[in-house]
């Protein structure tokens, strides 16, 4: 081939190459349009074993996991406050992930999270939090927060405050642990329920976590329950000003009147709390403080 | 190394460069830069986890499809251009050869994943994270799939003394896939109720060069520390099934008919 065939061939290859490669990606774009995207929530895992995934990893099941952590990560990001989502296969995701690397603890604590909230939060799946955060502790017996963590799931969602007792106070053997844990452990142990103690509870969340997010959620959850403590308190006020007025009191303005209180109460976020018709105290609907919802039936151990 | 291997050693080192095998390099260098850029956008709270495992995953690839494609190039390279009859006119033993070439590419391989653990050291300094003692244990999984790619160029150097190298290749690859499931091999045979079959799964477990022993990535990824016991035991493996693996290569090679 002469010299100047070759920088012909060259320069035809240079701009056809690009060009061809942009026909070939048009073509597979009116490919697609004929198959119809399957739906969010849709998609299946082809390989749901976990001990399979890793005999066929040959070795590498630590990349691997990475990858299936991502994923995880990705499948509740996807999913996360939007309206009709499922997280049917969140679990198997956690699954095949602490499988394939049982020392992965933030799987067992972000899945945990991912599995445990409720409503769009997450999966409303206590049961299987627990059963992956006590998969995460019998792998990593010296990991205390994995013990604070399972405490925690007790105490939050199961209303099983022996069980969060039992599990803060395993964690406050470790010689690593902090002495919250301990008297975190005898403090449920006690009181188990109250609002001060899940006040402590999440304070310390807030405290020790090196996450934002979840330092954010401790925070929305703190505003919360100081919110619930403060309408607790006016709903007794109320009821003494109900016996001394013979009517429900209509604003904190009339609490103030009647000497009950000494100046306006207001929420985490500075908005004056309200009545309704009823005389119970309410957060102003200006309020961006949600109260903490408490399931009304304890979710059951999974089996 | 003896005057006559090591100018065979380094020669198919210098031919392994001559050959642009170290190209690889490109590849490992662009992985690690795009892992260290894009692993905290796709992923949480394991950055440092995702730069370990992908390098060292990446290094054990990597030099092992080098150890199972050069490995069996030794020979059948030297026989098809007719280079072999050179040197073996030159008073040079065959065992010797073997024993050069496999030198030479255990540098090779050697130089290559050092080049590789530099790139995974900058990817870990550009996630922002200063190095601490633990991250000796990065250095003993690197150290261990050395080991590995001295036993896989051993068993394909082995195969490719009496066989095409397309066949040594499968054969290669099949060992290697066995290696990693020699424990299950040895769970078969303690399940077996046959003794026949449970000795005969004794025996394969014992054979196969069992290639977990040298699996210390996750240990790396989690700073775990890796007791010195079980680097001499893991170096003392190697070394025992590298030799049988070239004296079975020089006993073979030595009594092949080359015409």
């Amino acid at each position: 081939m002469t010299s100047v065939s070759a920088k012909r061939i060259s320069w035809v290859a240079a701009a056809g190459i690009p060009l061809l490669f942009a026909a070939i990606a048009m073509l597979q774009g009116r490919i697609d349009a004929r198959i119809p995207t399957p739906a969010a929530g849709q998609e299946n895992l082809i390989l749901s074993s976990a001990a399979l995934i890793k005999k066929f990893s040959l070795g590498y099941e630590p990349l691997l996991a990475d990858i299936y952590w991502t994923r995880s990560v990705q499948y509740y990001g996807d999913r996360v406050g939007v309206r009709g989502s499922k997280f049917d296969s969140l679990w198997p995701l956690l699954d095949i992930t602490t499988e394939l690397d049982p020392k992965m603890i933030v799987a067992y604590r972000f899945g945990a999270i991912f599995l445990a909230e409720p409503g769009l939060g997450g999966a409303d799946r206590p049961d299987l939090a627990i059963v992956l955060v006590k998969r995460g502790i019998a792998q990593n017996p010296d990991n205390w927060e994995l013990n604070a963590d399972l405490g925690f799931l007790y105490y939050w969602w199961m209303r099983d405050y022996p069980a969060s007792s039992q599990a803060y106070l395993v964690g406050s053997r470790n010689p690593k642990a902090p002495p919250w844990l301990g008297m975190m452990a005898a403090r449920i142990a006690q009181k188990g329920g109250s609002i001060q103690t899940s006040r402590m509870i999440w304070s310390q969340i807030y405290d020790t976590t090196r996450d934002p997010t979840v330092r954010k959620r401790a925070l929305e959850m703190l505003k919360g329950l100081k919110a619930q403590q403060d309408e607790e308190q006016l709903n007794q006020l109320a009821e003494t000003y109900r016996q001394r007025m013979g009517r429900n009191p209509a604003s904190t303005e009339e609490l103030r009147s009647a000497g009950l209180i000494g100046g306006t109460p207001v929420d985490p976020d500075g908005f004056p709390y309200v009545f309704n018709a009823n005389g119970e105290s309410k957060l102003n609907p200006k309020s961006t403080v949600s109260i903490p919802r408490e399931p009304k039936t304890p979710p059951q151990p999974f089996k | 190394m003896s005057a006559t291997t090591g100018p065979v050693a380094i020669n198919t080192f210098r031919e392994a460069v001559r050959d642009r095998v170290l190209y690889n390099l490109i590849f490992f260098a662009l992985l690690m830069m795009g892992a260290a850029i894009l692993v905290g956008e796709i992923s949480i709270g394991i950055e440092r986890l995702v730069i370990i495992d992908l390098g060292l995953t990446a290094i054990s690839i990597f030099g092992l499809v080098m150890s199972v494609f050069l490995g069996v190039g030794l020979v059948s390279k030297e026989i098809e251009k007719r280079t072999l009859y050179t040197l073996l006119a030159k008073p040079i033993e065959r065992w010797q050869f073997l024993l050069g070439k496999y030198a030479g590419l255990l540098i090779t391989l050697a130089v290559n994943t050092a080049a590789m653990t530099l790139g995974l050291a900058a990817a870990l300094f550009y996630v922002g994270r200063p190095f601490v003692r633990s991250d000796a244990s990065i250095l003993i999984a690197i150290y261990f799939i050395l080991l590995e790619f001295a036993l896989i160029t051993a068993l394909a150097l082995f195969f490719s003394c009496f066989t095409s190298p397309m066949l040594s290749t499968l054969f290669t690859i099949g060992v290697f896939v066995a290696g990693v499931f020699a424990a299950d091999i040895r769970n078969f045979g303690a399940l077996a109720k046959n003794p026949a079959l449970k000795g005969i799964a004794t025996l394969v477990y014992y054979l196969v060069p069992n290639f977990q022993n040298f699996n210390a990535i996750a240990a790396a990824g989690h700073g775990d520390h890796i007791p010195a016991s079980l680097v001499g035991q893991n170096t003392m493996y190697a070394v025992l099934y590298v030799a049988v693996l070239v004296l079975a290569s020089s006993a073979i090679f030595s009594r092949r008919n080359l015409k």
